[in-house]
């Protein structure tokens, strides 16, 4: 079938944690999802739920919604198997961001109270270097990394609590006293220094 | 600033996140027919993907996977089109095959460019006797939120009905209605380009017999104006999920 050999092609080193020999195999699972096999899909679930639990707990904050929007994250997966494409994105990254586009649209959906928003920051500052350890090998993450520590020290963090956390503008406005307007521009250009910096 | 950087600049404000709700369900409905939109999101996903490794993974529950494969359970029992158990084991049986039907029309789509395509899925099932029961249906998906169109196919008549459900017209793109069967061969077949009013005539399928349009599965893609230049859809290919035809099931689904 046609849509094997699209599957079959080379798939990206992972830009997760996991390796890249975890990233052919979760290749093969999900060839095997489109063909609507379910043990392949447990297999898959068992791969993978505990990243995907993790961005999407990082977000909602909240186990009853995590559940639910990793549950839809999950279906979603199911149904959209075939389109996923191997030369666009590694298997997991595309899982990640299925779900953590749902985590975002659900959190849009119902925003948390907005004290609970506070301790975020100390939450994620403990968190960024131990898990950088691990992925100190990907040179993908390294460089983005690397490109993350150009930017001034606040733009940074908005970048960090808008990806991982699923900040909006406005919550950023009020956590860093700015018009929204300035944090969209001060976003604006760190995207594009981001970008610059990362171009081959 | 360009047109180009405004829409890099989407696209990335999509992947980072900070949008609110409703300029993210504009951009997740218009990258399914903006292909540079599109490309660019994915672009921005593989840049951005690292900042992923900062999460700390989390087991979810013991019960959850249960939970899902219970919801996939029930995805697929409200997607069979007769509720009478008998026609339960052949229903699963087409359902499969419909899905691995999907695949085969994605990888024949995969060579064009351009465009969105979206696909759907005749319902096959034998028309009931009796002539008030509806006709089989098939619902083109933008997004998994929101139907497209529904197509609507009397088997016995062979005559059809397109109609919009959330699609709009849309300026300088029309959209063309395309048919595909293992006894066509390989490539997908024009049925014809809706008019202004997303409609088609209903004998476009009239060439067609019966037996053929049970199997074959049907697409709609988003093409200049007049048509496909090429006669193949230019698009890549969104597949579509089956819906039942009674009502109760689909009021739940959608």
């Amino acid at each position: 079938m046609s849509n094997a050999s699209r599957l079959s092609a080379t798939p990206q080193d992972d830009s997760s944690s996991t390796s890249s020999a975890s990233g052919d195999r979760l290749h093969d699972l999900l060839l095997r999802v489109t063909q609507s096999d379910r043990r392949a899909f447990a297999q898959l679930y068992e791969a993978t739920s505990a990243k995907l639990y993790g961005t999407v707990l990082r977000i909602l904050k909240e186990q009853g919604r995590t559940d639910d929007v990793v549950q839809e994250a999950y279906v979603t997966i199911w149904q959209k198997a075939t389109q996923f494409e191997a030369e666009r994105a590694s298997p997991i990254a595309w899982m990640v961001a299925i779900a953590r586009h749902a985590a975002i649209d659900e959190l849009r959906r119902q925003p948390r109270a907005p004290h609970e928003s506070e301790d975020t920051l100390s939450h994620m500052a403990a968190d960024t270097p131990s898990a950088r350890e691990h992925i100190e090998y990907e040179q993908d993450a390294r460089r983005l990394h690397a490109c993350l520590e150009e930017l001034e020290t606040d733009r940074q963090d908005m970048v960090r609590l808008a990806y991982l956390d699923g900040w909006s503008r406005a919550d950023l406005a009020t956590y860093f006293e700015q018009p929204v307007n300035t944090v969209k521009t001060w976003l604006h250009r760190a995207l594009k220094q981001l970008k610059g910096c990362l171009a081959p | 600033m360009t047109d180009h950087d405004d829409i890099d600049m989407l696209a990335a404000e999509y992947v980072l996140g900070p949008l609110e709700a409703d300029e993210r369900a504009e951009v997740a409905q218009r990258r399914e027919h903006d292909t540079d939109l599109d490309a660019r999101i994915h672009a921005w996903e593989a840049r951005l993907a690292p900042l992923g490794d900062e999460v700390r993974t989390v087991a979810p529950g013991p019960d959850l996977l249960a939970r899902i494969e219970r919801r996939l359970d029930e995805l697929e029992t409200t997607s069979r089109t007769k509720p009478e158990p008998e026609a339960d084991a052949s229903g699963t049986a087409q359902l499969i095959v419909l899905r691995r039907r999907l695949g085969f029309w994605r990888g024949s789509t995969a060579l064009a460019t351009a465009a969105a395509l979206v696909l759907a899925v005749l319902l096959l099932a034998p028309l009931g006797e009796s002539p008030q029961e509806p006709p089989f249906v098939a619902v083109f998906q933008q997004d998994d939120q929101q139907p497209a169109f529904m197509l609507s196919v009397d088997l016995d008549s062979r005559r059809l009905d397109v109609r919009p459900v959330t699609a709009k017209p849309l300026p300088d793109r029309t959209y063309q209605l395309w048919i595909k069967a293992d006894s066509l061969g390989p490539k997908p077949r024009s049925v014809g380009v809706l008019n202004d009013d997303l409609s088609l005539p209903a004998d476009a399928l009239s060439d067609y017999d019966s037996d053929l349009l049970k199997q074959a599965t049907f697409g709609i893609s988003i093409e200049p104006p007049g048509g496909s230049p090429t006669g193949q859809p230019t698009g890549r290919a969104i597949h579509g999920y089956l819906y039942p035809t009674d009502r109760d099931a689909v009021s739940h689904h959608l």
